[in-house]
């Protein structure tokens, strides 16, 4: 009885709209020419087929939360371990972590935009001119900005992996890796054989997380970039953005957020399976 | 020895490292917000600079102020705070005390709900509001943010109610407290800290959202988010603005994170430490 007021509201704004959209994704909605509205069957899906930003955003999408999960993780695990054989000033370091964290994606952004990766004024560009690298356009070159865009999500969220990987790092059991000391394992063996085992129900909960947050990413590239120069960071959150919002073709769009939301459903249902399979 | 010291200066230079990455660029910012436009520009980068407060009297007293905003953000931040807490506590108790079969398929359903990608439910948020009138409302914009924060905050709630012993409300239960006196006098004391990082990170979210609320949002309703692109155009950025905009928009989060700082640490793990033993 309790929890029913909390399944009618997430009923009402949650699965509710979610078949709300399916029956859009199936129609023809175009706020810039209402009088053809109606009906379309599956047209939308079909017309994804055949149109190549859909499906360069779709690889884009891949590209961006492979490469952020994967950066995140691996920086952050690296991190952490380091910062554990630190004996004081963890609870700085902590503090650090944390700003990113709190600040919102599309501030972030909109930081990097400007102060950090402008031509000629940005910090970015003007260590990346004193070492010789040269100045360069960050977000207006289409390789540069998906790498920007990349680096900036991985900015703001490697903290979140550090901080939880430190916090399992910190109350795994000491007497386990004195033994190992004890056993004469050098240092790649007692992390490959006892801290990577130990520490994996984290590093997999920290995955799953992740990915889901990266696949739902939106404002911070939509400050830095929004989906440009041209489509060459347009991943699929923004595509369906652009098209529901600035072009305002909600059929297609609410097509092409159906089709996020598959994958998600479809990826999450396979990292869960495979958490609990092991 | 000398390996030790070079072992130790090595960690300290690591983590010095560490410490500029994350918290320089937000430095930069601040000391942006203190330049005039003109020094913003300067090249080399004015580190030495006379500081300002033109920038800060600009976005608080300027044609452009972010005071309307700011109130904005805190009508909508605080309304979802309270709303999803109204909801979350009683809902993420029952969760943890229910029969297992219900509560694995009722857990399920909480966190695929958490999992749904923005993007996806914004069209049908935004045909539905547009029908019964409430874009641009608070009240629409409110009940919105209860989509990411109220699954959230179940989630991260069951994880602190299945720590009290079942005994303690049997005890009270059998005193004939009822139902909701013992949640009121006996559990809930008990998950104060819970609470507490609920609603840090609740008021977090909600005070960061962009997407919901450009898209929903409109002249009445426009948290700070959305407000950080008044100092951007096509023409011209106002750097020093933008800067000081940033930090009064961000100032309030950046205060929780560094007061509520262990509670942010324990909420992020929660999930990832807990939620491995239950499921």
């Amino acid at each position: 009885m309790l929890f029913a007021p909390a399944l009618v509201l997430l009923v009402v704004t949650t699965s509710a709209p979610l078949v709300y959209l399916l029956w859009t994704s199936l129609m023809r909605i175009d706020l810039t020419m209402p009088f053809l509205s109606g009906f379309a069957g599956a047209a939308n899906y079909v017309k994804m087929g055949s149109d190549p930003r859909f499906w360069n955003s779709l690889l884009l999408t891949l590209i961006y939360t492979t490469t952020t999960v994967v950066l995140q993780v691996v920086l952050g695990l690296s991190l952490a371990l380091l910062v554990m054989q630190i004996p004081r000033g963890q609870t700085v370091l902590r503090v650090a972590a944390i700003l990113p964290i709190v600040l919102a994606p599309v501030v972030v952004g909109l930081f990097w935009r400007t102060l950090l990766l402008s031509p000629d004024f940005g910090l970015v560009d003007l260590v990346s001119h004193a070492l010789g690298f040269g100045s360069h356009a960050w977000l207006g070159d289409p390789q540069l900005a998906l790498v920007s865009v990349i680096a900036i999500h991985t900015w703001q969220w490697t903290p979140f992996a550090f901080l939880v990987l430190l916090a399992s790092l910190a109350s795994l059991p000491p007497d386990v890796f004195e033994a190992a000391r004890i056993d004469r394992a050098n240092a790649w063996q007692r992390f490959r054989r006892i801290t990577l085992p130990l520490l994996r129900p984290a590093i997999v909960i920290v995955v799953i997380m992740r990915t889901m947050i990266a696949l739902s990413a939106f404002a911070a590239i939509f400050a830095a970039t929004g989906g440009g120069p041209g489509t060459a960071t347009e991943i699929l959150n923004l595509y369906a953005y652009r098209t529901s919002f600035t072009e305002f073709n909600l059929g297609y769009g609410a097509a092409l957020a159906v089709v996020l939301l598959a994958i998600t459903l479809v990826i999450s249902f396979l990292m869960f399976r495979m958490r609990r399979g092991r | 020895m000398r390996h030790t010291f070079a072992r130790r200066f090595a960690l300290a230079a690591s983590a010095g490292m560490l410490l500029s990455v994350w918290g320089f660029p937000v430095l930069w910012a601040l000391l942006t917000s203190f330049k005039t436009e003109r020094d913003v520009l300067a090249y080399p980068p004015k580190v030495v600079f006379e500081p300002t407060l033109a920038a800060y009297r600009d976005v608080l007293f300027g044609a452009s102020s972010i005071v309307p905003n700011l109130v904005s953000s805190i009508i909508l931040s605080l309304g979802a705070t309270f709303l999803t807490l109204l909801v979350a506590v009683p809902a993420g108790y029952a969760l943890a005390r229910l029969e297992l079969p219900t509560k694995r398929a009722s857990g399920f359903y909480v966190l695929a709900t958490q999992m749904l990608p923005p993007v996806g439910l914004i069209i049908p948020y935004y045909l539905v509001l547009q029908k019964v009138g409430l874009l641009d409302t608070y009240v629409g914009l409110i009940v919105i943010y209860l989509t990411f924060s109220l699954p959230f905050a179940i989630w991260l709630l069951v994880s602190y109610f299945e720590d009290i012993p079942r005994e303690m409300e049997e005890a009270a239960l059998l005193d004939r407290a009822g139902r909701f006196r013992t949640l009121w006098y006996v559990i809930l004391p008990q998950v104060r800290g819970g609470i507490a990082v609920t609603t840090v990170f609740i008021f977090l979210n909600a005070w960061n959202e962009f997407l919901f609320a450009v898209v929903l949002g409109g002249n009445r309703v426009r948290p700070v988010t959305v407000a950080m692109f008044n100092f951007i155009s096509v023409e011209q950025t106002r750097w020093a603005s933008l800067a000081a905009g940033a930090m009064i928009a961000m100032g309030p989060v950046m205060l929780l994170g560094l007061i509520a700082q262990k509670h942010i640490v324990k909420g992020l793990t929660v999930g990832a430490v807990k939620g491995g033993g239950r499921r």
